[in-house]
C-alpha cells in the first residue's frame, strides 16, 4: 500500500517541506489567526486543517498524511486543562505516545511529527512551533518510505 | 443522510481590499480553482462580506445551480456565520458552505513571500474544494430557551446584571462564593470619580436584589457542576459550609467573577513591614478621619504611592497588562489624603487617567500639592526597611536626580489579577482565557461580552481589568445579550454532533470513557448492543471518533472522509513546477 | 434631579414599545440590534447618507489590527436586514415631546433626490456625473461625484445627490434605468411614537489648526490621523499607498504627535480622549508594516494603553515593530521650503534635551470632541451637557447610560470618548435599559 512519495519529482535544491497541521478550532486555530492579525511572519510550508478538538484527531489522520507524502505533521491544541471540551486534548496526548511508536516502527522518524499546545493568545508560540517543525524536517530531508 | 447528488461547487476568492490581494495573486487562485474537481464557477471579488459580495454569492448559486459554496477570504472564526446565512438565503443548507482562510493564515503571515503565499492559497482552496465535494446537508435544530439566567458573582457587575434582567421580567439565580454580596467595590473608601464610598453605591443594589421577586440569591456557595447547552443548562450549586446541593435549570449564564488584587509579596518591601500596604488594603482600613500607621498606631503624616505594581511588567513575576483602574484610584486616594497628611508622593511610569472626570481628578491632586514623580520603567524605585522605617530611593525622570523619601506609609497600587479559582470557573463553563488571564470574549472589538460558548456571557473585571463604572456598563450589556436570547424563546444550535453506526460498533467502551460530557452510553437493549449518543449532551468535540478503533463513529460535518479528502488534495495533486507568478 | 419633558396628554398607562436610536455609528447600531433582537421595533436615525459612523473610515483597529471595514460590514448588513429595524438615513430629529414610555418625535428626512426603493446601487449615475468634489468620507483627499455613495459598503446602498454641487445637467437621470432619480424630491417630516430613546451621536475630531505652531493646514505634509487612516486604506484615495501630499513620494521618516487637543485646559479640552494613544500606536505600527524601512517616531505625554490587550500591543509596537517612542513635547514645526520636509523642535522629557528633528511626514493625532449638532439634540430632548459638551449621565455607577431625562439613554462617544469595544458595550447596555421600559408596554 505504501508507495514512493507521489510528488517528489522536485530536485533536492528547491525542495520545501510539506507540512499538514491539524489545529483545534478553539485555541490553536485562533492562535494562528492571531499570528496573522499580529503580522507575525512564519514559514509558509504548513497547511492548516481545522478540527473541533485535538481529541478528534485519529492516529490514522497522521499516518495517512505521512503515507501520502507529507514531510511533517503538526498537531496543535489547547494547553492541557484549557481544552474547550475540558479534556479532549488529554486523550490526544495519551494517544500520542502510542502513535509515535507506531510511526517509528513504520520506519518514519518521529521527529517528523510534533504535538504542541498553543492557546488563542499564543500567536508567537504557534508560529514558532511551525518554524521549529519546518526546520527540523528540513534537516531530515524529504520523507522516504522504508516500509512496505 | 442525503441522497447522492453531483457536487456543483462555486469558488469565491476575496481580495479583502488590499489585505489579501496585496500579497496573494487572487486572479490566479480563482483561475486555478476553475479546474478543480466539481468546480463549475470561480471568481474573485473586492469584498465578499459586503452586501455586493453576498449578493454575488446568492446570484451565482441560482445562476449556476451551485450546491456547494467555497469562499476563500478571512478566518471562518469571523465570517462563517455571515456566509452560512448568505447561502441559506439562496436556499442552500448552511453546512454546504466551506470557508478558506487566506488572510490570517496566508497573506498576513507571509507578507514578503507572495509566490509561496499564492501557492499556499491554491493548496488551501484545493483542499476546501475537496472537502466541499463531500459535505452533506444537516438539519437545522432549534431549542427552547429556559427563561432564567444564572449570574455568577455578586460584585457590581453581577448585581447590576441581575437587576436589569429581573426588571425586564426574567428570573435570575445569583450565586456568590463569599458570605456577603457586593464584591470589591463594597470595600472601597475612596471611590473615584464620585465622592461616595463603595458601600453607598452597593447597598442600594443589594437592597433591591433582596427584595426583587424574580431574583434568588444563593450566598456562600459555588457552582460545582454545569451541563447542557444554550437555552438548556443544568447547574448544580453547592453550599460551602453545609455541602448541600441544589440544581437549577437556566437558559443563559453571565459570568461576573471579577478579580483579585495582586499581593505583591517580595516587591517594594511588601510583607517586610506592616507599613507597606496595597491600595486595596489602604481602602479597607478603618474609616476614620485620621490615618494611623499599622506598625505603631501613630498618625500618618507622610504617605507615598507607587503605581504599576505587578502591572505592565512583562517577563517578570508581574503581569503584562495595565490594570486600568489604579492610576485613577491613586489620584483619588492621594488627593483625598492630602487633606489629612502633610506630604503625599506618587511615583508612576505613565499616568493613565483616561476616563470621564479622571484627568480632572489627577489635576485636582496636583492642585492640592500631591507630588508626582516619574520613574523610568527599567529602573524601579528601591525600598529599604531599616529599624522599621520605610525608605524609598528612586530616579526622577524630570529632574534627572536620584531622590529619597521616608514615608510613614507606603501604598502599592497593585495589579488586578484573575481570582485564584478562575481556572475552575473556566473549565466549568468551557471558557478560554487571554494572555492577561481573564476570560476571552467572542471578539475583542465587536463582541466583547459574549463568549465562544453559546449562551454564556462575561461582564466586569472577569473580562479584563476595569473600573466599577465600566463593569456596570458591561453588566447591562451582558444582560441585554441574555435577554435577547430569552425573549426570542428559541435559538438554533449546531447540528455537528457524533453519530454511531451500530453495525460497526464493537462495544469496546472507548468512546464511553473518552467523552468529556458523558454523552455516550452503550445501549444494552439494542440487538446487537451498540454505543449510542445522546445528541443533546454531545458538544461535537469528536474525541469519541478520534479514539474509536472500529471507525464506528461519524462526526457530522467533520467526517473522516472529509478530513482525509483535504489531506489527499494537498499531498496527492501533482505540484505545478512553476509556482505562483505574483 | 431629573425633570420630565413637556407633558403631553395621553392616557397615563400608555407605553409605546418602539424605540428610537439617534446616530448610526457602531454604538448606535449595536443598541438598535440589541433592542430589535428582543422583538421591539427600532427606528435608527442617521444624519449622513449611510450608517457605519467613524469605524467605516478607519483602516485597521487596535489592538488586533483587524481590518475595520471587514469586521464592520457584517454588522452593517445585519442592521439593514433586521426585520425590526427601520433605517432612517439622511435624517435628523427636529422635535420631541413626551416622557419616558411615550415620546412623540418629529424626524426630517432630507431629500436625497434618489428614491431609496428604486435605487439598486449600481453606480451608473455616478459614472456619468461630470461634477467632482472632495469626498467627505475620504477626508477630502479623494473625490466623489455630485451623485455619490459615501463608501463602497455604504448602507443602504443608495446614491444621494448633493444639491449644493449638482449642476443640474440631468445626465444621471438619463442613465438610470430604474428611474430612481427625482430632482423634485422634497424633505419629508415624519412623526414617530416611541417609548425610549438612545442617543449615539459619536464625536468629531478636534480641529488641530487651532494650534498654529504645528503647521496643520499650512504645510501639506502635516496631516491628521483620520487623513492618515484614509491614506493607508486599500479602498482609500491612494489605494493604500502612503504618500506625501506635496510630492506623492513615499515617506521614509514619519513622526506622530500625540495628545493634540486633549488634556489641554486652555483649549477647552481638559479631558483625555482615550483613543488617541492607541490609534497613534496602531498607525505607527501600520507605517512600519507598509514600509519596514521607514523610521517611525511617536511623541507622547503618557501612553495610555489601558484596555484589554493594549499594553501588550504597545509592547509589541516597541519591540517587534521597532517604533521609536519619545516622551516629549513638540514645539514649533517649520517646513523646509525646498524639500517640504518638516523640522520640529522637541523637548525630550526623559533626557531633558531640546532637539531639532527632521521628518518627511507628520501625523497629528487629535483628541475627540462632541459632534456638531449635539447641542441641538440636547436642546430638543432637554438633556444636560457637561462643560466640555458631552451628554451628562445620571449616575456613574447605577445609571451609567441614562441621561438626565428618564427614558433617554446614551452610548458610544456621545457621553465621552470611547474606543470601539467600549462603545459597543455601552450600546448593548443602553439597549438593556431601554427595553426595561419597552417591556412595560405589554407581554413580549
Ligand atoms: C484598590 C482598588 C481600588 C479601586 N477603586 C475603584 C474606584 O475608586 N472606582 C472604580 O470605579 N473602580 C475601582 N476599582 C475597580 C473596581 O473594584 C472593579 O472594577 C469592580 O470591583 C469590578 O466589579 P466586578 O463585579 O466585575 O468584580 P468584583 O468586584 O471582583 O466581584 C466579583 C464577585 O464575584 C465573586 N466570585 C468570584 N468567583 C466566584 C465563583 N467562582 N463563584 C461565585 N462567586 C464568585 C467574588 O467573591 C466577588 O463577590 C478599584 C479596584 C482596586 C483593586
Ligand atoms: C483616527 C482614529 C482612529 C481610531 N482607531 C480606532 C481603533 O483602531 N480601535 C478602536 O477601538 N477605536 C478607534 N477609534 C475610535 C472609534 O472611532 C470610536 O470608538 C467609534 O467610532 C465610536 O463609535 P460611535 O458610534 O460612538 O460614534 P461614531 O462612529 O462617530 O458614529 C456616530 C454616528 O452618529 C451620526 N450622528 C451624529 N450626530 C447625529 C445627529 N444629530 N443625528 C443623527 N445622526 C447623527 C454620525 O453621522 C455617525 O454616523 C479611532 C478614532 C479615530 C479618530
Ligand atoms: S492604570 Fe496606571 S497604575 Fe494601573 S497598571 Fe495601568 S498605568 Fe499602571
Ligand atoms: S463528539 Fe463524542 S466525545 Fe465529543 S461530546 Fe459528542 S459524543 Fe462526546
Ligand atoms: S470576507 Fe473576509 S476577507 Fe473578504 S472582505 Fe470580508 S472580511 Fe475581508
Ligand atoms: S478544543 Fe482545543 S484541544 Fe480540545
Amino acid at each position: 500500500m505504501m508507495t514512493e512519495a507521489k510528488a517528489t519529482i522536485v530536485t533536492e535544491n528547491d525542495w520545501e517541506p510539506r507540512i499538514v497541521a491539524y489545529c483545534c478550532n478553539w485555541c490553536s486555530y485562533a492562535g494562528a489567526d492571531l499570528a496573522g492579525t499580529s503580522r507575525i511572519q512564519y514559514p509558509p510550508n504548513a497547511r492548516i486543517l481545522r478540527v473541533n478538538c485535538t481529541g478528534r484527531i485519529k492516529p490514522e489522520f497522521i499516518l495517512a498524511a505521512l503515507d501520502m507524502g507529507a514531510d511533517g505533521v503538526l498537531v496543535s491544541g489547547c494547553h492541557p486543562g484549557d481544552c474547550h471540551y475540558t479534556s479532549g486534548n488529554l486523550k490526544a496526548r495519551a494517544r500520542w505516545a502510542l502513535m509515535e511508536q507506531v510511526i517509528e516502527q513504520a520506519g518514519v522518524n518521529p521527529k517528523r511529527v510534533r504535538l504542541q499546545w498553543a492557546s488563542a493568545s499564543e500567536a508567537q508560540i504557534f508560529a514558532d512551533g511551525v518554524r521549529a517543525l519546518v526546520e527540523q524536517v528540513k534537516e531530515l530531508g524529504p520523507i522516504v518510505r522504508e516500509w512496505k | 443522510m442525503s441522497e447522492v447528488e453531483t457536487p456543483r461547487i462555486g469558488v469565491f476568492v476575496c481580495h479583502c481590499g488590499h489585505n489579501i490581494a496585496g500579497v496573494v495573486d487572487v486572479d490566479k487562485v480563482a483561475e486555478v480553482a476553475e479546474d478543480m474537481p466539481y468546480v463549475v464557477f470561480s471568481t474573485h471579488e473586492m469584498f465578499m462580506c459586503a452586501d455586493s459580495g453576498q449578493e454575488l454569492i446568492r446570484q451565482k448559486i441560482k445562476e449556476h445551480n451551485l450546491n456547494r459554496v467555497v469562499v476563500a477570504s478571512c478566518s471562518p472564526r469571523m465570517h462563517e456565520p455571515t456566509f452560512r446565512r448568505v447561502v441559506e438565503e439562496a436556499d442552500l443548507n448552511r453546512y454546504l458552505f466551506e470557508q478558506v482562510n487566506l488572510r490570517e493564515h496566508v497573506s498576513w503571515c507571509h507578507m514578503r513571500q507572495p509566490v509561496e503565499a499564492t501557492e499556499k492559497a491554491i493548496d488551501l482552496v484545493r483542499m476546501s474544494v475537496a472537502r466541499a465535494a463531500k459535505l452533506e446537508a444537516l438539519p437545522i435544530k432549534k431549542v427552547e430557551v429556559t427563561p432564567r439566567t444564572l449570574v455568577v458573582g455578586s460584585g457590581i457587575a453581577g448585581l447590576t446584571a441581575a437587576l436589569d434582567i429581573a426588571d425586564r421580567g426574567f428570573e435570575v439565580v445569583i450565586v456568590e462564593k463569599d458570605k456577603v454580596l457586593g464584591g470589591a467595590v463594597a470595600k472601597w473608601t475612596h471611590l473615584f470619580p464620585s465622592d461616595q464610598i463603595g458601600e453607598q453605591v452597593i447597598e442600594p443594589l443589594i437592597d433591591r436584589i433582596m427584595r426583587h421577586e424574580k431574583i434568588e440569591v444563593v450566598r456562600d456557595s459555588k457552582v460545582v457542576n454545569f451541563e447542557g447547552y444554550i437555552g438548556n443548562f443544568e447547574v448544580t450549586i453547592q453550599n460551602n459550609p453545609t455541602g448541600a446541593e441544589r440544581t437549577y435549570k437556566v437558559g443563559t449564564v453571565i459570568v461576573a467573577t471579577g478579580f483579585e488584587p495582586f499581593r505583591p509579596i517580595g516587591y517594594y518591601g511588601y510583607g517586610e513591614s506592616p507599613d507597606v500596604v496595597t491600595l486595596a488594603e489602604l481602602q479597607e482600613m478603618p474609616r476614620q478621619y485620621e490615618l494611623f500607621k499599622p506598625s505603631d498606631g501613630k498618625p500618618v503624616k507622610k504617605i507615598a504611592f507607587i503605581g504599576c505594581v505587578g502591572s505592565r511588567e512583562p517577563g517578570t513575576k508581574g503581569h503584562e497588562h495595565c490594570s486600568r483602574h489604579c492610576c485613577s484610584a491613586v489620584a483619588k486616594a492621594a488627593s483625598d489624603l492630602r487633606q489629612r497628611c502633610d506630604e503625599v508622593l506618587v511615583l508612576y511610569q505613565d499616568i493613565r487617567t483616561y476616563g470621564r472626570g479622571h484627568e480632572e481628578m489627577h489635576r485636582l491632586a496636583r492642585g492640592r500639592n500631591v507630588i508626582y514623580s516619574k520613574f523610568p520603567p527599567d529602573q524601579k524605585p528601591q525600598v529599604t526597611i531599616r529599624k522599621g522605617k520605610v525608605r524609598l530611593n528612586w530616579f526622577d525622570v524630570l529632574s534627572e536626580d536620584h531622590l529619597q523619601f521616608e514615608p510613614d506609609l507606603l501604598v502599592l497600587a497593585s495589579a488586578m489579577v484573575p481570582p485564584s479559582d478562575i481556572e475552575e470557573t473556566a473549565n466549568l463553563f468551557s471558557l478560554t482565557r487571554s494572555a492577561d488571564g481573564f476570560f476571552n470574549p467572542e471578539h475583542i472589538k465587536l463582541a466583547p461580552l459574549t463568549t465562544h460558548t453559546a449562551g454564556i456571557m462575561i461582564a466586569g473585571a472577569a473580562q479584563a481589568a476595569k473600573n466599577a463604572h465600566e463593569s456596570a456598563i458591561d453588566a447591562s450589556g451582558a444582560a441585554a445579550k441574555a435577554v435577547g436570547l430569552m425573549a426570542r424563546g428559541k435559538v438554533e444550535i449546531e447540528s455537528t454532533v457524533a453519530q454511531v453506526i451500530p453495525e460497526l460498533c464493537s462495544t469496546c467502551y472507548t468512546c464511553v470513557s473518552a467523552c468529556p460530557y458523558g454523552a455516550i452510553s452503550i445501549d444494552k437493549d439494542a440487538k446487537p448492543q451498540a454505543a449510542r449518543v445522546t445528541e443533546a449532551k454531545c458538544h461535537g468535540c469528536g474525541t469519541c471518533a478520534g479514539g474509536c478503533p472500529s471507525s464506528a463513529i461519524v462526526m457530522l460535518h467533520s467526517t473522516d472522509d472529509q478530513i482525509l479528502a483535504m489531506v489527499e488534495a494537498y499531498l496527492c495533486t501533482p505540484q505545478e513546477v512553476t509556482g505562483g507568478n505574483a | 434631579m431629573t425633570q420630565s419633558m413637556d407633558y403631553v396628554e395621553t392616557p397615563k398607562k400608555y407605553v409605546s414599545d418602539n424605540a428610537l436610536v439617534i446616530g448610526g455609528g457602531v454604538a448606535g447600531m449595536q443598541a438598535a440590534l440589541d433592542i430589535a433582537n428582543q422583538g421591539y421595533k427600532v427606528y435608527l436615525v442617521e444624519k449622513t447618507p449611510s450608517i457605519g459612523g467613524r469605524m467605516a473610515a478607519i483602516d485597521k483597529t487596535f489592538p488586533t489590527l483587524d481590518c475595520s471595514a471587514c469586521i464592520l460590514t457584517p454588522k452593517l448588513s445585519e442592521v439593514a436586514r433586521h426585520p425590526n429595524i427601520e433605517l432612517l438615513t439622511y435624517s435628523e430629529v427636529e422635535k420631541a415631546t413626551g416622557h419616558e414610555g411615550n415620546f412623540t418625535i418629529k424626524i426630517r428626512r432630507k431629500a436625497r433626490y434618489v428614491h431609496e426603493d428604486k435605487c439598486s446601487g449600481c453606480g451608473e449615475c455616478a459614472q456619468v456625473c461630470p461634477v467632482e468634489v472632495p469626498a467627505e468620507f475620504e477626508e477630502k483627499i479623494g473625490f466623489r461625484k455630485a451623485i455619490y455613495l459615501p463608501f463602497p459598503q455604504a448602507t443602504p446602498a443608495v446614491y444621494t445627490i448633493d444639491m449644493d454641487t449638482c449642476i443640474n445637467c440631468k445626465r444621471c437621470a438619463k442613465t438610470c434605468t430604474r428611474g430612481a432619480i427625482d430632482y423634485e424630491m422634497k424633505d419629508k417630516v415624519v412623526q414617530l411614537n416611541v417609548g425610549a430613546i438612545v442617543v449615539a451621536t459619536g464625536y468629531k475630531l478636534f480641529d488641530v489648526s487651532v494650534y498654529p505652531r504645528l503647521g496643520y493646514g499650512r504645510y501639506q505634509n502635516v496631516i491628521n490621523a483620520m487623513e492618515y487612516e484614509r491614506l493607508i486604506n486599500a479602498a482609500g484615495p491612494t489605494h493604500g499607498h502612503l504618500i506625501r501630499i506635496s510630492d506623492g513620494k513615499t515617506p521614509k521618516d514619519i513622526g506622530f504627535i500625540q495628545c493634540v487637543g486633549a488634556r489641554d485646559v486652555n483649549k477647552g479640552v481638559p479631558y483625555c480622549s482615550r483613543v488617541c494613544c492607541m490609534y497613534g500606536v496602531k498607525n505607527a505600527v501600520m507605517a512600519r508594516e507598509h514600509d519596514p524601512e521607514a523610521k517611525v517616531t511617536i511623541y507622547y505625554a503618557d501612553i495610555r494603553a489601558f484596555g484589554k490587550g493594549f499594553e501588550e500591543f504597545y509592547e509589541m509596537a516597541k519591540t517587534r515593530f521597532g517604533v521609536n517612542f519619545v516622551k516629549g513635547r513638540v514645539g514649533e514645526v517649520v517646513e523646509d521650503s525646498e524639500t517640504k520636509d518638516l523640522i520640529i523642535e522637541v523637548e525630550d522629557i526623559n533626557t531633558a534635551q531640546l532637539e531639532e528633528v527632521r521628518h518627511d511626514l507628520l501625523v497629528i493625532c487629535p483628541g475627540l470632541q462632541p459632534p456638531d449638532g449635539l447641542e441641538t439634540i440636547a436642546k430638543v430632548l432637554k438633556l444636560e451637557q457637561s462643560e466640555d459638551g458631552y451628554l451628562d449621565i445620571e449616575d456613574t455607577f447605577s445609571a451609567p447610560v441614562t441621561t438626565t431625562i428618564p427614558g433617554v439613554f446614551t452610548c458610544g462617544c456621545a457621553d465621552g470618548p470611547k474606543d470601539i469595544p467600549d462603545s459597543v458595550t455601552a450600546g448593548s447596555a443602553a439597549a438593556m435599559r431601554a427595553t426595561i421600559i419597552l417591556s412595560k408596554a405589554g407581554a413580549k
